[in-house]
């Protein structure tokens, strides 16, 4: 089961998308499925994390569950440590764990830049556990083969423009 | 019937009847005749309010001190060969801002003085010439003595200031920073135009607060045209808890360049956004848009003829964001942030500077203090 969201990750960068993808699991049952979304939207904050989220509210939405229990209990699983935007998002929903596959030197809000996951910020939700390294080297390399090809939808940086 | 934003009578001009909510056209767009006269007014006006940068700690942090030997230049001819000489000895690699050589400040017998070394760079804290230089070239140096050094690059004017008394450095003034420290950044003509905008997005905050949302309202302006590109307000106590009125505002750009990820007509019509020119422009009569039209920022806001999520978009929002919100922005690429109060766990000033965090790929100005007398009366 929790090779899917590597599966999703492989789709994002299919679809010309930075390759993250998650799962997030409520007593062993998946509610969501992500992956990046940033380019199709054009919205920079549909991260895999946010579209999953987006699904298990849906969930809770039709089956008439209280949002607020399941996130407790949810687990997300993600390709790369949540960035400081996704950090902070699922503290605001309580999820109690993150299990990711490689640090995110770039933006990762669960240590790598920010510590969001632990820090003491009395009105952002409740602080998460996580665990790293989860098949780390795969996920590496999908980000290795997206970022060699470029991402096509930003503007050309301007050391690039000079030439 | 009533129109569900101002509650006057709804008899024509109706522009959505979509989940039992109808609303006068004017009031979709967020923007009434009668406020456009207003604004005429308080041009001329003085403000109650004023907005300070919010500068990294780096700006705004006092000015560090590295202890150092100097000594006098008895020769001046020899200056040249004993930089060359020190360069070689002890390089001063970390401290590129630091002037090797200074102007001699009581002009006794001696015009110059030049910096031999950091004091962490040799053992003994008492020296003579001939520790500092075993091999006896100190041709033309006088006694050596203690000195303090500036650390740092001075980043303001203030730092510069204090930095000069000490040792002289280098120092590249941002005109800006020091406009804006000393509150000179804004004329009255913009403040104008910022407070128009942070009006509407109070207007929105209170059309949320009224639903039942936190009251924070948020409007995305396009500082080169003066077009409000998005107007929205909180939605967090909707169906979706992270609808904070900056996610909203981000997701209504994305809908006027094509995108979009919510339906917001589902969130109890609570969000809206104007592409329509800014009306304000006509009332305040101003020629020039907020921003400089040689700012180099706004060209990468423009790719393949459109234009690329926020770039060079400025953002007012009535509440500090929080740590998701401000880092949303930076993803966003959004060039300026003003809010107007605080937050406890803000992220833009209070409990974190994620605008000038230096490992970030994109960083944006910010200000706090515009119309916070209003937002705080909003948020009580």
């Amino acid at each position: 089961m929790f090779c899917l969201f590597y599966l999703q990750a492989k789709e994002a960068l299919e679809n010309g998308e930075v390759p993250v993808g998650c799962l997030m699991v409520y007593r062993n049952e998946i509610l969501g499925q992500g992956r990046n979304e940033v380019n199709e939207t054009k919205n920079a904050t549909r991260h895999a994390e946010m579209v999953a989220i987006d699904q298990v509210l849906k969930w809770c939405h039709e089956k008439g569950r209280d949002r607020k229990e399941v996130f407790e209990h949810t687990v997300l699983y993600v390709t790369v440590e949540p960035c400081i935007m996704c950090a902070a998002a699922l503290r605001l929903l309580n999820i109690p764990l993150v299990v990711y596959g490689c640090q995110n030197e770039r933006f990762g809000g669960c240590g790598s830049v920010l510590n969001i996951s632990q820090d003491d910020l009395q009105h952002t939700g409740t602080p998460f556990q996580c665990l790293g390294g989860y098949r780390a080297e795969e996920a590496v390399e999908l980000l290795k083969t997206f970022y060699k090809a470029e991402n096509p939808n930003a503007p050309k940086s301007k050391a690039r423009k000079k030439q | 019937m009533l129109c569900h934003y101002c509650d006057a009578a709804l008899l024509e001009k109706v522009l959505e009847v979509d989940s039992n909510v109808f609303k006068h056209k004017c009031c979709s767009i967020g923007i009434m005749e009668p406020q456009c006269k207003k604004q005429k007014t308080r041009v001329l006006s003085t403000f109650t309010w004023e907005v300070t940068p919010v500068l990294s700690d780096e700006k705004l942090c006092e000015v560090e001190l590295l202890e150092a030997f100097a000594a006098p230049i008895i020769n001046k001819k020899q200056t040249s060969c004993l930089i060359k000489q020190l360069t070689c000895l002890y390089p001063l690699n970390n401290l590129p801002h630091i002037k090797r050589v200074r102007n001699c400040r009581d002009k006794s017998d001696h015009p110059l003085e030049i910096i031999i070394c950091l004091l962490q760079d040799i053992p003994n804290r008492e020296v003579s010439l001939n520790d500092l230089f075993p091999e006896g070239k100190a041709n033309g140096l006088g006694e050596p003595f203690r000195v303090r050094i500036p650390a740092y690059q001075p980043l303001t004017r203030s730092q510069f200031e204090v930095a000069s008394q000490h040792w002289p450095t280098t120092f590249r003034e941002n005109k800006q920073v020091t406009d804006a420290l000393q509150g000179h950044l804004f004329n009255t003509e913009e403040k104008a135009k910022m407070q128009t905008f942070m009006e509407k997005a109070i207007e929105a905050a209170t059309v949320g607060k009224k639903m039942g949302m936190e009251p924070v309202g948020a409007v995305i302006v396009n500082p080169a045209t003066d077009e409000v590109v998005a107007v929205g307000h909180d939605c967090r106590n909707g169906p979706n808890p992270l609808l904070h009125a900056v996610m909203v505002c981000i997701d209504l750009v994305a809908f006027s360049q094509g995108g979009g990820a919510f339906n917001h007509n589902k969130y109890h019509n609570c969000c809206f956004k104007a592409v329509e020119s800014f009306p304000g422009e006509h009332a305040i009569n101003i020629g020039k848009p907020l921003l400089p039209s040689n700012d180099h920022s706004l060209r990468g806001n423009i790719v393949n003829g459109l234009p690329y999520i926020c770039t060079g978009y400025d953002l007012y929002v009535s509440r500090e964001p929080c740590v998701m919100c401000a880092m949303a922005l930076v993803h966003s690429r959004i060039r300026r942030v003003f809010y107007a109060t605080s937050f406890p766990d803000g992220a833009l000033g209070t409990k974190y500077k994620i605008h000038t965090k230096k490992d970030l790929n994109h960083h944006y100005d910010v200000f706090k203090g515009l119309m916070k007398d209003e937002c705080q009366f909003l948020l009580s």
